[in-house]
C-alpha cells in the first residue's frame, strides 16, 4: 500500500475573520452634545452650515481620486447620550435630519454614543482597551510590564515619581516627562481613559471617540464578526435612547457605514480631544488579518491607502 | 535576520486537569477574541496573540550596541487541561530609516523588531542564547509573565498534585540546510536552534513550544522518579510517590501532534538522536513496572492473609 | 506553602529558626526555600555557610528584584554553594534547599507602591509553583515589608500561607508578641486594611517560643533550690500571661530549647553537630524537625 496524506481539520481551531462592507470615506457631520442639541434647532442649523462646503469639497476629492468617479461617500452623525441624556431621540432626531436637510446635507447613519461603550452583547470599548499596546520609551527591554498607570495612556515616558525608595538610600531626582517620537522637544501627552470614581467604569470621551473612529473605519471585530451593525430606521423614533438601535440607517441608499478613511469637521473647542484620540489611535494593535482584507479591497479598486491607520484619520476644524 | 522566541513551561496550578470550557475561560485574554482549541489527538487550547513593546538593545555575542524597536508576539496555551505555557518570539528585520518611527509604524507589524544601525545576524543570533544582559531584550520575562496570567486565573484551585520548576526553551530560528540542535543548558534551561528552508512561519514557533512542551514532560517525569526513591523505601511507598505521574503526566505524551508535514521531519530528527521517546518510553516503563510490582505484591499479601483466614 | 516569619523585638532567634526549619524540611524530602526579606540586614547567607553572600548577594538579590532593577532575583542552591562540608552534599532522599538572598547594602524599603507588591505577588506565585515549603523572613516589628507580604497575600487569593510569629519567653517578649499580631497597626488591622479577612487570618498565625530554658534542663542542674522555685513561679506567671494575651499553648507551634550553639553562633544545627562533634543538643535539632513537619500539617494549624 502507498502511503495517505491524511488531512484533519478542526473548526474550532481556524480563526475566522467577517470582512466589513467599505466606502472611501466616512464624513461625521457633526458630534453634538446634548446641550447643544437641545439648544434648539438654530445652533444645529449653524453647526450644519459650516460644515456643508467641507462635505462638498470631500465629496469631490473622492470623486477624483477614484477611478471612473464613483466615490463612496457616507455621511454619520453622533449623539452624545453618553455623558447627559435628556430629551428623546423621538423629539431630536427629526429635528437634526430636517436641520440637515434644509443645509443641503443628508445624514445616512445616526450613531448613539453610548454605543461605543456597550450595544447590545458587545462592548466595543473594552476590544479597544484590550487591544492597546503601550508606546514603549527606550529602553523597555520587557523584563518588567509595560508601565502603566492604571486607566492612564500617554506617548513617552512619564516624569519619575517618588517610587520605591529604601530607606537610608538615596532619593531621586526630578525628572521631565518626555516624548518618544520627539523631534527635539516633547510634547508630553497622558490621556485619562476611564476612571472608576461612579459605581461602574465611566470611559472618557477622548476613548469613546477613538472606538467611534475605529467602529467607522471598520476595524473593529468581535470573535471575528464586526460588533456593530447598522440596522434600517425605524418607522417612528422611539422616546428612549435605549430603544434606538446603536447604529441607525437613515438613507436607505446610503454606501456602507465603516469606510477606508474618516473625515470629521468639528469646532476647534474639540482639538485637544483629537489629539488625545490619535495618541490613543496610535497605540492601538488591529487584526492583522483585518488591515490586510482592507489592503487587499481597496488595492484591487486602485486606491492607495496611508501604511498607518492614523493617518486615515482626518479633520476639518472650523 | 534570524527570528528568536522564548516558551515557558509549568504544571497548571490545580488539582486535577481543566475541562476545555475552563481552558478557555483561562486563555480568554482578549475581549472579543476567540481561544483557539484543538481536540485530536489532546486537547490544545492557545489564547488569542498579544502584543509587548519594546525599544532597547538586541543582546549581541560581541557586545555591539543594536538597537532594536517593536512588538514581542505573546500567547498562552494549555495541553491535556494539564500543562501551562506562555511563549514570545519576535522577528528580527532591518529597519529602513535609522530612527525611530511613529509606534503606529511598528504596531502594523506585529512579532517584528527593527534594528536600527549595523547588526550582524549571527552575532544578534549567538548574543541569544545565553541570558540576556541587564538592559538588553527580555523575551523569558515577557513569557513569565504570560505563564503568571494562566496560572493565575481565578478559576484554577492552585492545589497542584506535585511541585515542579517551570522550564525555560530558548529557541532561534534562521534560514539555510534545514537542520535543528536541542543542549541542555542547565536544569531548567534548553536552547533550540531551528534552521528551515525558506522564510520563516510561525509553524516554527509550534515546532518550539511542542518541543518545550515534551522535554518539560521529559523533566518532570525524571523528577518524580527522583522523588519516588525506588529501592531506597519501601515498594507501596515507592510507588505511593509514582501516583501523581500515572495520573497526571504519561497520557500526555503525544509528540508532534499538530505539526504540519514541514516540521515533522525536526520532530523525527530529535527522536533519533538523542530519541526523546524512547527514553520516555523507558521512564514510562520503570514507573508502570513499579506500580505493577507492587500491585503483585499487594495482591500475594492479601492473598496469604486470606488463606491463613480459611 | 508560604510561611512568613515574624517577631516584633530583635535578638528572638527568630532568622536562625526560620532557616534550620527550612533545612529540616528539605531534609524530611521537599523542596524548600528561604527568602531573606529582613531587607535592612541581609546575613541568610552566612548562615547558610554561602561565603559569597555573607552579607547579601552583590549582584541580583532581593531588593534589585523588588525594586524592579532585575527580572528575576537570584537564588543560591544551598547544597551546591555553602561553604561548609556538613552541608556541600545533598543528602539521600532530600528535597531542593534554596536561598534567595537580599542585596548587599540593602536597606528598608521606606514605602510600598503598587510596582513593588506587583514583583512581590509574582514572585510568591511562582515560588509557590516548584517549592513545598517558602519561609519568607521579616524584620522585627511594624515594618514596610511586612505591609507589602500583607497586600502581596491578599491579591494571591488560592496561594495558601501562614505566619509565625517568634517570641522569648519572657514579659516583655510575651506582651510586644500579642500586640504585633492584634494591637492597633498590628498585623490583622493592616490586614484588614488590605482586604484580608482578620478571622481567618486569625487562624493562619501561629507563636514559637525560643531559647526556653525547660524546668528540667541540664542547665538548671547547678542551681540552688531557692533559684529554681523562683524560676518555676516566674515560669507559672508567664504561662498565665501568654494565655491571657493569646500567646499560650494552643495558639503555640513550637518551642525552640536554648542551645549554647545558637547563643554563640548563628547556623544550621546538622545531624553531625549533634552525633558527630556533639556540640549542639539533640533537642534542639528535635526541635526545629518538629517545628519543620508541624508548619504543614494541617492538623496543627486547625481553628483555635
Amino acid at each position: 500500500m502507498t502511503s495517505v496524506n491524511a488531512a484533519f481539520g478542526e473548526v474550532a481551531a481556524e480563526r475566522r475573520i467577517a470582512s466589513a462592507p467599505l466606502s472611501h470615506v466616512s464624513v461625521e457631520l457633526g458630534h453634538l452634545y446634548m446641550e447643544d442639541v437641545e439648544a434648539g434647532p438654530e445652533r444645529l442649523r449653524e453647526q450644519f452650515r459650516r460644515v456643508a462646503p467641507w462635505a462638498r469639497t470631500v465629496r469631490s476629492m473622492w470623486q477624483e481620486r477614484v477611478p471612473g468617479g464613483r466615490a463612496r461617500v457616507s455621511t454619520c452623525f453622533l449623539v452624545d447620550d453618553y455623558f447627559s441624556r435628556s430629551s428623546s431621540p423621538a423629539e431630536l432626531v427629526p429635528m437634526i435630519l430636517g436641520t440637515a436637510a434644509e443645509e443641503g446635507l443628508s445624514v445616512d447613519y445616526l450613531a448613539r454614543e453610548s454605543a461605543c461603550a456597550q450595544a447590545d452583547d458587545v462592548e466595543p470599548a473594552r476590544l479597544v482597551e484590550d487591544r492597546l499596546v503601550a508606546d514603549p520609551p527606550p529602553e523597555t527591554t520587557g523584563s518588567r510590564p509595560p508601565v502603566q498607570e492604571t486607566g492612564w495612556l500617554c506617548n513617552g515616558a512619564r516624569s519619575p515619581g517618588n517610587g520605591t525608595v529604601q530607606a537610608m538610600g538615596r532619593a531621586q531626582r526630578w525628572a521631565p516627562p518626555s516624548q518618544n517620537a520627539k523631534r527635539g522637544h516633547s510634547i508630553f501627552v497622558d490621556v485619562e481613559l476611564w476612571d472608576e470614581d461612579g459605581p461602574g467604569r465611566t470611559w472618557s470621551c477622548p476613548f469613546l471617540a477613538a472606538v467611534w473612529q475605529l467602529l467607522r473605519l471598520g476595524m473593529l471585530r468581535s470573535d471575528g464578526r464586526l460588533p456593530l451593525l447598522p440596522v434600517p430606521a425605524p418607522d417612528t423614533w422611539p422616546k428612549g435612547w435605549d430603544a434606538l438601535p446603536a447604529v441607525v440607517q437613515v438613507n436607505a441608499q446610503a454606501p456602507p457605514f465603516s469606510a477606508y478613511t474618516t473625515l470629521s469637521v468639528l469646532s476647534p473647542r474639540f482639538l485637544p480631544v483629537e489629539l488625545a484620540v490619535r495618541t490613543i489611535l496610535g497605540q492601538v494593535a488591529v487584526d492583522a488579518e483585518v488591515l490586510r482584507q482592507v489592503a487587499e479591497r481597496s488595492e484591487s479598486e486602485g486606491v492607495r491607502l496611508e501604511d498607518e491607520l492614523v493617518d486615515r484619520v482626518s479633520y476639518v476644524f472650523c | 535576520m534570524p527570528v528568536m522566541g522564548e516558551v515557558h513551561t509549568g504544571l497548571l496550578q490545580n488539582s486535577g486537569e481543566i475541562e476545555e470550557s475552563a481552558c478557555r475561560q483561562v486563555l480568554a485574554l482578549t475581549a472579543g477574541e476567540t481561544v483557539r482549541v484543538s481536540r485530536r489527538p489532546i486537547v490544545h487550547a492557545v489564547s488569542p496573540d498579544r502584543l509587548t513593546g519594546v525599544d532597547c538593545r538586541l543582546p549581541s555575542a560581541t557586545q555591539s550596541r543594536v538597537r532594536g524597536v517593536g512588538t514581542v508576539l505573546s500567547r498562552c496555551a494549555i495541553t491535556g487541561g494539564r500543562v501551562a505555557q506562555g511563549s514570545s518570539y519576535v522577528r528580527l528585520t532591518r529597519a529602513e530609516a535609522d530612527r525611530r518611527l511613529p509606534w503606529s509604524h511598528y504596531l502594523a507589524r506585529p512579532g517584528v523588531v527593527e534594528v536600527l544601525g549595523k547588526a550582524k545576524a549571527r552575532d544578534l543570533a549567538d548574543g541569544f542564547a545565553d541570558d540576556p544582559p541587564p538592559g538588553c531584550l527580555d523575551l523569558g520575562a515577557i513569557s513569565g509573565r504570560f505563564l503568571d496570567l494562566a496560572q493565575s486565573s481565578p478559576l484554577l484551585d492552585r492545589r497542584a498534585p506535585f511541585k515542579v520548576p517551570r522550564t525555560r526553551l530558548r529557541w532561534v530560528a534562521e534560514s539555510g540546510e534545514p537542520a535543528i540542535r536541542f543542549v541542555l543548558r542547565s536544569d531548567r534551561t534548553r536552547s533550540v536552534l531551528v534552521v528551515h528552508d525558506g522564510a520563516f512561519t510561525p509553524a516554527v514557533a509550534d515546532l518550539c513550544e511542542d518541543l518545550a512542551l515534551h522535554d518539560w514532560l521529559l523533566t518532570t517525569l525524571l523528577v518524580l522518579l527522583e522523588r519516588a526513591r525506588i529501592g531506597a523505601v519501601p515498594g507501596p511507598e515507592a510507588a505511593a510517590r509514582l501516583a501523581p505521574a500515572v495520573d497526571h503526566l504519561l497520557h500526555l505524551w503525544m509528540p508532534a501532534a499538530r505539526l504540519g508535514d514541514a516540521m515533522a521531519p525536526y520532530w523525527e530528527s530529535l527522536d533519533r538522536r538523542p530519541g526523546f521517546s524512547r527514553q520516555w518510553q523507558s521512564l514510562v516503563d520503570r514507573v508502570r513496572d513499579q506500580v505493577t510490582v507492587n500491585t503483585l505484591a499487594l495482591l500475594s499479601v492479601t492473598a496469604e492473609a486470606g488463606r491463613r483466614r480459611r | 506553602m508560604l510561611v512568613f516569619a515574624i517577631s516584633d523585638k530583635g535578638g528572638t532567634g527568630r532568622s536562625v529558626t526560620a532557616m534550620n526549619v527550612v533545612y529540616r524540611h528539605a531534609l524530611q524530602g521537599n523542596d524548600a526555600c528561604y527568602l531573606d526579606y529582613d531587607l535592612g540586614s541581609p546575613t541568610a547567607g552566612a548562615i547558610f555557610g554561602i561565603g559569597a553572600a555573607a552579607r547579601g548577594a552583590r549582584e541580583g538579590g532581593l531588593h534589585e528584584y523588588l525594586r524592579g532593577y532585575r527580572a528575576e532575583p537570584l537564588r543560591l542552591d544551598v547544597w551546591a554553594e555553602s561553604d561548609r562540608e556538613a552541608l556541600r552534599a545533598r543528602p539521600p532522599g532530600s528535597g531542593r534547599l534554596v536561598l534567595l538572598p537580599g542585596s548587599e547594602g540593602g536597606g528598608e524599603l521606606s514605602s510600598v507602591d503598587e510596582e513593588v507588591v506587583r514583583r512581590c505577588a509574582q514572585l510568591f506565585g511562582r515560588l509557590d509553583e516548584e517549592f513545598d515549603l517558602c519561609v519568607v523572613d521579616l524584620s522585627a516589628g511594624r515594618s514596610f515589608t511586612a505591609e507589602l507580604v500583607l497586600q502581596a497575600t491578599a491579591r494571591l487569593a488560592h496561594v495558601p500561607f501562614r505566619w509565625l510569629v517568634f517570641h522569648r519567653w519572657t514579659r516583655q517578649h510575651i506582651i510586644a508578641a500579642d500586640g504585633l499580631v492584634t494591637g492597633a497597626d498590628g498585623l490583622l488591622d493592616v490586614a484588614a486594611r488590605f482586604g484580608h479577612d482578620p478571622d481567618e487570618l486569625r487562624d493562619r498565625i501561629r507563636f514559637v517560643r525560643t531559647a526556653v530554658l525547660e524546668p528540667g534542663a541540664a542547665e538548671l542542674a547547678g542551681l540552688r533550690d531557692e533559684q529554681r522555685a523562683w524560676l518555676s513561679t516566674c515560669d507559672d506567671e508567664l504561662r498565665e500571661l501568654a494565655r491571657r494575651h493569646g500567646v499560650g499553648r494552643t495558639a503555640m507551634l513550637g518551642r525552640i530549647p536554648l542551645d549554647p550553639v545558637l547563643q554563640w553562633r548563628e547556623q544550621l544545627i546538622s545531624d553531625e553537630d549533634v552525633l558527630a562533634s556533639k556540640i549542639a543538643n539533640a533537642e534542639t535539632a528535635a526541635a526545629f524537625d518538629d517545628l519543620a513537619r508541624k508548619i504543614v500539617d494541617d492538623s496543627a494549624w486547625e481553628g483555635l
